[in-house]
């Protein structure tokens, strides 16, 4: 093997992209040439110079990445036909966990719960001739079992509580849409709610009560997801000083970095200088670097010093 | 793992090692199953962010390809026949999703190195600087010119040239499945990375 061909093959040398055959006549050559080694050498500077460009490992951004993923896919499944009633209980279980993150730690107590009523549901339908409990069959009916008491001669008194649904159509600026959703927002039980109900309130208007909605749900709620949606919401309202000052606080305080990204990407929207020390601040104590830097960037925007002083 | 040319060839998924592991998520994906969905998107996303951002360049980009890019596969898995590797597959989706913003880019004709942020425009090169560890601000200055180098080069090769260097030595892909991907040979991939690398060279040739 000549220098033509040891250099030709070099890019590839460096891969590991040769046969061993190969790679041994380069090495027996190399160990011969003066120049073929600095060529070689040339090769691994301008290798080890490649890797100066900006090496991308932002788990905020993936974090942020897989948040919109979650969201699009939840609202991309396709609405189909009236699904078998076991379809509707997975499917549900499917909302329930996109909203509440990939892993549901509550999933077993929820999969007991449903059997208990499944076989609740079931004693329920059977005909009055085995000894079973006559109810109505008409209008879907959400129970739970509030006790269970023997009642002797082999019975047994099981107090339920009975919730009729039902389905209310109504206008977006409507006052009683609006106090139902308002009351969904503040549902503890299910998040998938709670997100669902937000995005339909940032969408029904201005009203004192919508904002103070958003604001308590952006800082308050337990799942970030909810947060992030409220956050959203308050988008349009970014000029406010109430919503501005809440979003200062989730700068500083939401434990969630997603999150406090996203506040500073509302707080970026309407530059004003009285957040300039909450910018420092963060600059100064965050943990995480993508949020110092996005605030570093602010600040100087805003032509602020980076520092205080 | 670090390959001969220093650069980090243990990016791909571990799952790949676990062929018939990921063969099952697959399948269980395209029977409706969301949790194997997700658990194959998290088994490759890292890998798909980190080169829709050496690509492009622009957090905003790169999340705009995140998510195209696993939609098309949530929407294509059926057609997924297995033929070929799952991340090659992927992988092919997110290179044409990346060059398409590039080509985009090219008609907005774009500096390479200014990219659109919330906060306005910003230079990618400043924010290597940010990113960087306080240090001596001449070899600062240095490595944002060189960094800002290095971009304005990998702008300068062809699509084809472009995806076949990235894929090789930011992503440590073998010139076999980056064949695979852009569909081609093995031997036609190696004349590409030979042609990218000597351009490179030779762009970068006052800095190294």
């Amino acid at each position: 093997m000549n220098c033509v061909d040891v250099k030709s093959q070099i890019v590839f040398y460096v891969y590991g992209e040769i046969s061993s055959d190969v790679e041994e006549r380069i090495e027996s050559h190399l160990d011969e040439c003066a120049e073929c080694q600095a060529e070689l050498a040339r090769h691994r500077v301008f290798l080890q110079a490649m890797e100066q460009r900006d090496e991308f490992s932002d788990d905020v951004l993936l974090a942020e990445c897989r948040a919109d993923l979650r969201n699009s896919l939840g609202s991309k499944v396709p609405v189909e036909a009236p699904a078998p009633f076991s379809a509707h209980w997975t499917g549900w279980l499917d909302s329930l966990r996109r909203f509440s993150g990939f892993h549901i730690p509550f999933r077993i107590p929820v999969g007991a719960m449903a059997l208990v009523l499944l076989g609740w549901l079931g004693a329920r339908y059977t005909p009055e001739k085995f000894g079973g409990v006559r109810a109505g069959l008409g209008e879907p009916m959400f129970s739970s079992v509030r006790s269970v008491a023997p009642e002797g001669a082999g019975k047994v008194q099981i107090a339920v509580d009975d919730v009729q649904r039902r389905v209310v159509v109504g206008d977006l600026r409507d006052q009683r849409i609006q106090t139902l959703l308002l009351t969904a927002v503040r549902d503890e039980s299910n998040p998938g709610v709670r997100v669902e109900s937000l995005g339909f309130l940032q969408n029904s208007g201005d009203s004192q009560e919508v904002r103070r909605a958003l604001i308590d749900a952006a800082t308050h709620d337990q799942n970030a997801g909810v947060r992030l949606k409220a956050i959203e919401g308050l988008k349009q309202y970014g000029g406010d000083e109430a919503v501005r000052k809440t979003l200062a606080n989730i700068l500083m305080q939401d434990e969630d970095p997603g999150i406090r990204v996203r506040a500073i990407d509302l707080l970026t929207a309407h530059h004003d200088d009285s957040i300039v020390g909450v910018l420092q601040d963060v600059v100064q104590k965050d943990d995480n670097n993508y949020v110092r830097t996005r605030c570093r960037n602010l600040l100087e925007t805003m032509k602020a010093s980076v520092g205080t002083y | 793992m670090h390959d001969a040319a220093g650069t980090v060839s243990a990016i791909l998924p571990d799952v790949r090692t676990e062929g018939r592991d990921e063969a099952g998520l697959i399948r269980a994906a395209q029977s409706g199953d969301h949790d194997a969905f997700e658990r194959l998107v998290r088994a490759h996303d890292r890998g798909v962010l980190r080169l829709a951002m050496n690509f492009l360049g622009s957090p905003d980009e790169a999340r705009d390809v995140y998510q195209e890019a696993f939609l098309k596969v949530y929407r294509n898995l059926q057609s997924f026949r297995f033929d070929c590797l799952f991340h090659t597959w992927l992988y092919r989706i997110v290179t044409n999703i990346c060059l398409d913003h590039l080509r985009r880019r090219k008609v907005r004709k774009e500096e390479s190195t200014v990219v659109d942020t919330e906060e306005g425009q910003v230079d990618r090169a400043i924010q290597v600087e940010e990113r960087s560890p306080a240090g001596d601000p001449e070899r600062q200055m240095w490595n944002r010119q060189l960094s800002a180098r290095i971009g304005k080069a990998l702008d300068a090769l062809t699509p084809r040239e472009r995806t076949v260097f990235e894929l090789r030595h930011y992503e440590g892909l073998r010139l076999r499945a980056i064949g695979e991907i852009i569909g081609t040979s093995e031997e036609a991939a190696k004349n590409c990375l030979f042609r990218a690398t000597q351009k490179m060279r030779s762009s970068l040739e006052t800095f190294v």
